[in-house]
This record gives structure tokens, sequence and C-alpha cells, in this order.
């Protein structure tokens, strides 16, 4: 199996643990990744609310490539994900605006490429051949799996799973060994990038989901998107100091604990780049 | 909201809003009937973070009431989640209206709620046009100088140059020049029409 791989501007600077991670994984399950040459950034969440033509031309720029050399596409970063997909819905669907984008981008764009999220390119492997790669399973540790709002909604377009309650990444920890919870937060969205804009409301949006997986009785939470895990992770601190809440839950890239059940160490996963603790959770793995 | 308004002035003066919105986000706005769901589900709206909720923004934009609409926090501070999209019962795609009223109260400059979000956009979206992706560093360190984001999370900077979080350095890129040139397509294809 091989893939164009879409890594996105966070995977290479801010959330280079994420990158490791996923590579490690597509590794261990034989997926080539094929990294798209010069690849420019998406353009979100910024682009596509200066203008409707900007914000499809710019990633459509980046599918370019993976066309010409007939591969599906893979993006770890959710918002990555959807403006990509966005882009091969406009292209297949609307003729005029297909024009539009290849005459901004000057190149030829079809929308032949599928765009996969890594949950569904790592599921793609099969689910037994995941729970065969696990060397240190998870022994039941209870895992709260967040998927947030770019990868279901809005459904017509970002559909890789059922937009209310999906289930991909839950049964990839069950495969791992994982105690799946059930928990009502799973596509709520963390705020996203309004971090930069209100910043209290989306502490407080981050505190709400914490709150439901903590209740829920989740040991560790596990992420798809470079903005729940800033969110989630790199603020639990500053939402106890707000809220006077005492969370003290580690939040990590799904990939990094699949990686880490398959053998690779906390250091090979850059789990040291997380903010929150993750050792006692992971002392109960192997 | 308390303000007062004169709706028949409303209907006369800025009748053809709703018309102009489905244009500018090809959503027809007209098909909603107040069920509420997507304020029900609404998670920036559930935290305070909007002044008038999105069941009010849609028949405000009914009504005409096109200044009210475009001067509300509530279009700057949509996060386009698209949860009010997935349960609309009459298939709006309300994120979609949420973008096309920004860029529509961005036009006609009503921007007392939008500095921040307008400074967020503008300063992220020079940041990609320069270097071809996006350099956090230069990007944390100019919305700091515009709207002291960093100063609320100061705490947090010294793990995060540790751990290695924040390059100092762009990403680099042969044609670092690529988004400039689309950006500067489109602005030829504007003035062609």
């Amino acid at each position: 199996m091989k893939y164009a791989y879409y890594p996105g501007c966070s995977l290479h600077a801010t959330q280079k643990a994420y990158d490791m991670s996923v590579k490690a994984v597509c590794k261990t399950l034989g997926i080539e990744l094929w990294e798209i040459p010069d690849w420019v950034c998406c353009g979100a969440s910024s682009a596509h609310s200066l203008g409707h033509l900007l914000g499809l031309a710019i990633p459509a720029k980046t599918l370019v490539s993976a066309e010409k050399e007939g591969l599906d596409v893979v993006a770890p970063c959710a918002a990555c994900w959807q403006r990509l997909v966005w882009v091969n819905h406009e292209v297949t669907t609307n003729p005029d605006m297909r024009d539009k984008i290849n005459k901004a981008i000057g190149a030829e764009l079809k929308g032949t490429s599928k765009v996969l999220s890594i949950m569904e390119a790592v599921n793609s492997a099969g689910i037994d051949k995941i729970s065969q790669a696990v060397k240190k399973p998870l022994k039941g540790l209870k895992v709260a799996s967040y998927y947030g709002c770019y990868y279901v909604k809005p459904p017509k377009i970002a559909h890789v799973d059922d937009p209310e309650s999906p289930h991909l990444i839950d049964d990839m920890m069950v495969a791992l060994g994982a105690e799946a919870i059930d928990w009502p937060y799973k596509t709520e969205c963390c705020g996203a990038s309004l971090g930069f804009i209100d910043f209290d409301t989306t502490l407080m949006m981050s505190k709400k989901v914490l709150d439901f997986a903590v209740k829920s009785g989740a040991e560790l939470i596990v992420t798809a998107c470079p903005l729940c895990q800033m969110n989630l992770d790199m603020y639990q601190s500053k939402i106890n100091k707000k809220f006077g809440t005492k969370y003290n839950i580690p939040v990590c890239y799904f990939t990094q604990l699949m990686a880490y059940t398959m053998g690779y160490s906390a250091n090979e996963l850059g789990m040291g780049k997380n903010y929150t603790a993750y050792e006692s959770a992971f002392s109960k793995i192997g | 909201m308390s303000t007062c308004v004169n709706l028949s002035q409303a209907q006369t003066d800025h009748g053809d809003f709703i018309e102009r919105v489905r244009k500018m986000s090809d959503q027809d706005v007209r098909k909603c009937y107040q069920c509420g769901k997507c304020s029900a589900g609404c998670p920036v709206h559930n935290c305070n973070g909007m002044d008038v909720s999105p069941n009010r923004i849609m028949r405000m934009v009914q009504l005409g009431m096109e200044e009210e609409v475009l001067k509300t926090k509530t279009i700057w501070v949509c996060v386009v989640c698209s949860t009010c999209t997935a349960r609309c019962p009459r298939d709006i795609d309300i994120g979609r209206v949420m973008d096309g009223l920004r860029i529509m109260a961005y036009k006609k400059n009503y921007l007392q709620y939008a500095k921040n979000a307008t400074d967020f956009h503008q300063t992220f979206f020079n940041n990609i046009a320069t270097f071809g992706r996006a350099y956090e560093m230069a990007f944390a360190i100019g919305l700091t100088l515009k709207t002291g984001y960093m100063f609320g999370i100061l705490d947090l900077a010294p793990a995060t140059l540790l751990k290695g979080n924040l390059p100092f350095f762009p990403s680099k890129l042969k044609n670092s020049r690529q988004i400039k040139e689309i950006v500067e397509n489109i602005k030829r294809m504007e003035g062609e029409k």
C-alpha cells in the first residue's frame, strides 16, 4: 500500500510527535508514505475566511502532484484533510468552480486522488494486522477516543465515520487491548483555532470535553487532530488555573499510543513533546 | 438583544439581503423554520461565546436585518465545526452561511468584534503567503504585537521552546512563492470580470 503524504505545517513544526508516530505506525503496518514534494500550507482556517476561491485554490495546488503520481493522499491533520476533501468535492461536482480553481493554480486538477484521513489509512491495513503487530498490549487501559468535529462534520463532505457516534478509532484501540470507553463528547468541538480569537471561550469548550472524558472513566484521551491535541494537552494547565479544576489526564495522538504498543519507545514517538504527563498511564502497558 | 428594529423598513431597505446571502454562501436561509437545533448544539453558543444565537442569526437574515447581523460577535466566533449543519432538519449549511456573512461584514468594514479575528486571519495568511508554509515563530510574534496573544500564555513558553515545539527557523521549500502566485492569479481573474 502506498499513499501520497501531506503532513501539513503542524506536523513539521509544532506537532512533530504526530509526524514521528504516523511514520512509525505506517512503517510497522507496511504502509508506504511518499511525501508530496514542495507542498504548501492548506490555508486553514484563514484562507477560506478571506475568500471562497482562495480557500479552495491553495489546498488544490498540493493535490496536483499526488494526482500526477496516481496516488491517493493521506493528510493526518484534520483541518488539512477537510480542506483537501472540499477541493475534491468542488472539483468533481462543480465544473464552473473546477475551472476557476485550475485557472488560479495554473494546472489541471481532476479530483481523481482520494483524500484519506490517517484513521482511514491505518484502518485500511486491517484490524487483524493491527492487533497482530501489538507487542505491548494495553491491558484494558480505559481510552477515550476523541474525534473532534472536522472529520465527521459537515457529514455531506466530511464523513470519515458517523457524525454523532464514530467508532473507527475505538475499534483500533480495542485491537490494541484497550477498553474503549463510551462517552458523549466524541465529536464535540474543542474550540479549534478560536483560541487565537477568543481564548476564554475556547478554554471553556475544551474544559467540557476533558470533563466528560474524565467523568466517563477515561485514563487517557487519544486524538487525531493537531488542534484538538493542542487545546486539550497544552492548555490543560490553563484550564485548571482558570476553572480551579484538577484535570491530570494524558492526551496523545492515537498513533503515538498505537506505535508504543507496537514496540517503539516513548522517545521515538516524541511523547516528551506532549505537555500532560503520560508516564503513569503508560506504566500499565506491556 | 434589546435593539428596536422597524421590520417594514428593514424589508424595504434590505429585502434582497437573503438573496445576497444565498449568492455568497450557496445556502437558502428562507428554508429555516426556527426549530433551534443549531443553537442547542452549538458549542460556542453553549459556552456563552456568542452575543446572538445561530437560529436568531438565521431569522434576522430572513427579516433583512443586514446591519444588525453583520455587526454581531457571533459571525466572528463561529468556528465552523458544522454541528449545526449536521443537525439542521432543513438541510441548511449554517457554517457556510457564517463564512459568507463574515466575508460580507469584512467588505462592509463592520469590524467592531472582528479585530482579533481579522488580525488572526491576516497575520496567519500573510505568514503563509510569505513562507509557503506556516512559520509559527514569526506568526506568534506578529499576532502578539497586534493582539497581545502570547502574553496570556507566557507561562507555557519555556516548556514549548525546550520541547522543540516552536522551531526558530521557517520550513524550507524550493518555491515559497506558490501561495503568492495563487493570490495574484485570483486578483487578475477578479479584474477580468
